[in-house]
């Protein structure tokens, strides 16, 4: 580990002092380990992502705070949002939550408590091309006519977020687009009965069939929240499509992401090759040439 | 306390006043030959220095000695740091049990609990590296058809259904001891599942029973905690922790003043010193004052749970109520109020 961040300052240096070649990637990673040389140049990571990179975008501002601290701290490694200065930055109230029934045993404390989201909509790429209309500006009838019906045809568009519509993979091919996008206002989402629900509340779409883990939801015990731990405490809920892409759910479960790095190793040890083979004896031969320490 | 022992501690007071007299006369002295300014700085650093050198066991203290105490660290950690410190000395909630549920199932091994920690709780940053949450890589089982008839003992006839699967020269189930150092291009890697240990926040914890001065005592709210300026780095509750929570300074810390987080807790994050131990302490600095923990907050993937344990609508007894759930080395006789649970 040590010796590749060595490499690393020593070709962020490279890049610096040339200026000539690196993409703005290196030219980024120059940046990072900048302080480690000097903590005058120090530049905090300001585009970062919370859960996944492409879901949830933030932007780092300074002095968020009461006690002047930023709205987020983020890992120069990953970019990945490590620390919460305030954790119910930019967020509305998350709205109804209906009961399930009289005697609803997974309600709640939102019925008492404030519960608030991050919209989704300013996240969505196609929905903040017009900034007015949103995808209406193209699906008004007119531009793009209204689909007739339900059934699977090939898109001229969109092919980023679905690669072949023939074959969209959520519920093994059982469900297409319009299940879930409202044919007629495009601005929002539909759900089986025809109710129209808000891109910003999609738990109220997704939970109508995934019921077990939207009641877990509901408790607290499926999904992330932060901000307050106490009984009637304020939260951030975070919302079924800041971790899951409903298009690709059944392709491609979870984006991978990049890890933070491993803990330094122990002083005297040249590196972990012992963790990494079975039976506790030497190492194999491809790998690296000491005997691992004898195990008990 | 008897009567005889209070004696005893009111002999050791004095001698020590009369120690810290003399000490801070001839402090007094240097300074004076150093400066000739009466008040110098060195002085009063020495003062604080000396105060907080005879000052008592945190448990022990009056809250007016508590107040001093934050004080001082308040004053010390704000010139060092060169912004404003706050030491809170605020004790546990009243009817309030911490609990913290992990879902193992989840952990995607991004270690993004660690560096959040690190953050918050004011770890020394390198030489030594310390943090206080460790992820380990497990292999998957591979207990197999094939390992059915290999269990001890030889004979399955005689084995009367115990099945172990496994024998001296070939265990089935995990076969690697875990990896901490492991460093994917991304991760969750396949055929691996990540296991991550920090502080258990124990009923019955090893360290305390082995703590020569009892510095390191469990406070009414569950956590275990240790005051840094009590301890004398024996290291034996490093030694008797079964969980590998507790971490020991063996050199100054290395925390940058821009990366130190000015809110603190003189039980929790306050910056420690060289020979000190420390652990997990559930961030007792945020969620003593209703906040989650660090760890939880960065988890993508909601993995970690946690909240009062004796309120049965709390998110960590709803787990209890509903989910499988087991305790690391449930056999120690520990009774952790860390649990992992599986969906």
């Amino acid at each position: 580990m040590k010796t590749r961040r060595i490499i690393k300052v020593t070709f962020g240096a490279l890049v610096v002092g040339t200026m000539i070649f690196g993409s703005g990637r290196f030219q980024t990673q120059a940046q990072q380990e900048q302080p480690v040389q000097s903590a005058a140049a120090t530049a905090p990571v300001t585009d970062c992502f919370e859960s996944r990179e492409g879901y949830t975008a933030v932007t780092r501002v300074e002095n968020v705070t009461p006690d002047g601290n930023p709205n987020v701290k983020c890992s120069p490694t990953t970019n990945g949002v490590l620390w919460w200065g305030d954790p119910f930055d930019g967020t509305v109230p998350m709205g109804d939550m209906p009961a399930f029934g009289p005697d609803d045993k997974t309600r709640g404390d939102y019925e008492t408590e404030e519960a608030v989201v991050k919209p989704r909509e300013p996240m969505l790429m196609y929905f903040n091309m017009e900034p007015t209309q949103n995808c209406a500006f193209c699906h008004n009838g007119q531009t793009v006519p209204f689909p007739t019906d339900k059934n699977p045809r090939l898109l001229a568009a969109h092919q980023d977020i679905v690669e072949n519509s023939m074959q969209l993979m959520h519920g093994r091919a059982a469900f297409w687009c319009l299940d879930c996008h409202n044919a007629t206002n495009r601005n929002k989402l539909i759900d089986h009965k025809g109710n129209e629900v808000s891109f910003n509340q999609p738990q109220q779409l997704c939970g109508k069939c995934h019921g077990e883990v939207y009641i877990d939801w509901r408790m607290g015990i499926h999904g992330k929240r932060i901000g307050s731990w106490t009984k009637g405490g304020k939260k951030r809920w975070w919302v079924c499509t800041e971790c899951h892409n409903p298009h690709t759910v059944q392709v491609n479960r979870f984006q991978a992401i990049k890890p933070e790095l491993a803990p330094a190793l122990p002083k005297g040890m040249k590196d972990a090759a012992h963790e990494q083979h079975h039976g506790g004896g030497p190492a194999p031969a491809a790998g690296h040439g000491e005997a691992a320490p004898a195990k008990h | 306390m008897s009567t005889e022992e209070k004696k005893e501690t009111e002999g050791t007071d004095i001698s020590r006043r009369q120690f810290f007299k003399e000490a801070g006369a001839i402090s007094a002295a240097v300074a004076a030959a150093a400066a000739s300014s009466v008040i110098a700085p060195e002085e009063a650093e020495a003062r604080t220095t000396f105060a907080e050198m005879f000052q008592k066991n945190y448990r022990l203290m009056t809250d007016e000695e508590k107040k001093e105490a934050i004080a001082r660290l308040e004053q010390r950690h704000s010139e060092e740091y060169g912004k404003k410190v706050t030491v809170d000395g605020s004790p546990a909630i009243k009817d309030v049990l911490f609990g913290y549920a992990l879902n193992i199932q989840k952990c995607i091994g991004c270690r993004r609990c660690v560096h959040a920690c690190v953050k918050e709780n004011n770890q020394s940053r390198h030489d030594p590296e310390i943090q206080w949450i460790r992820v380990i890589k497990m292999e998957k089982g591979n207990f197999t058809v094939d390992d059915m008839n290999k269990g001890y003992p030889a004979n399955a006839n005689e084995s009367f259904g115990i099945q172990v699967g496994g024998n001296a020269y070939k265990n089935s189930g995990v076969a690697l001891e875990g990896q901490h150092y492991y460093q994917p291009e991304t991760v969750p890697e396949k055929d691996a599942f990540y296991f991550p240990i920090q502080c258990h926040q124990c009923e019955k914890p090893p360290c305390v029973k082995v703590c020569p001065v009892r510095t390191t005592y469990r406070d009414p709210d569950g956590i275990v905690v240790i005051d840094y300026n009590w301890c004398i780095g024996c290291r034996m509750c490093v030694a008797a922790c079964p969980y590998w929570a507790r971490r020991f300074n063996w050199g100054d810390p290395n925390l940058p003043a821009e990366e130190m987080n000015p809110n603190t807790h003189y039980l929790g994050n306050r910056p420690r010193m060289r020979g000190v131990v420390e652990k997990c302490t559930f961030c007792l600095q945020r969620t003593r004052k209703g906040r989650y923990t660090a760890c939880l907050e960065v988890c993508p993937v909601g993995a970690r749970k946690f909240g009062n344990l004796l309120d049965p609508e709390s998110e960590v007894s709803k787990i209890l109520d509903r989910k499988k759930v087991f305790r690391l080395k449930a056999d120690m006789n520990t009774y952790p109020k860390f649990f992992y649970f599986i969906d």
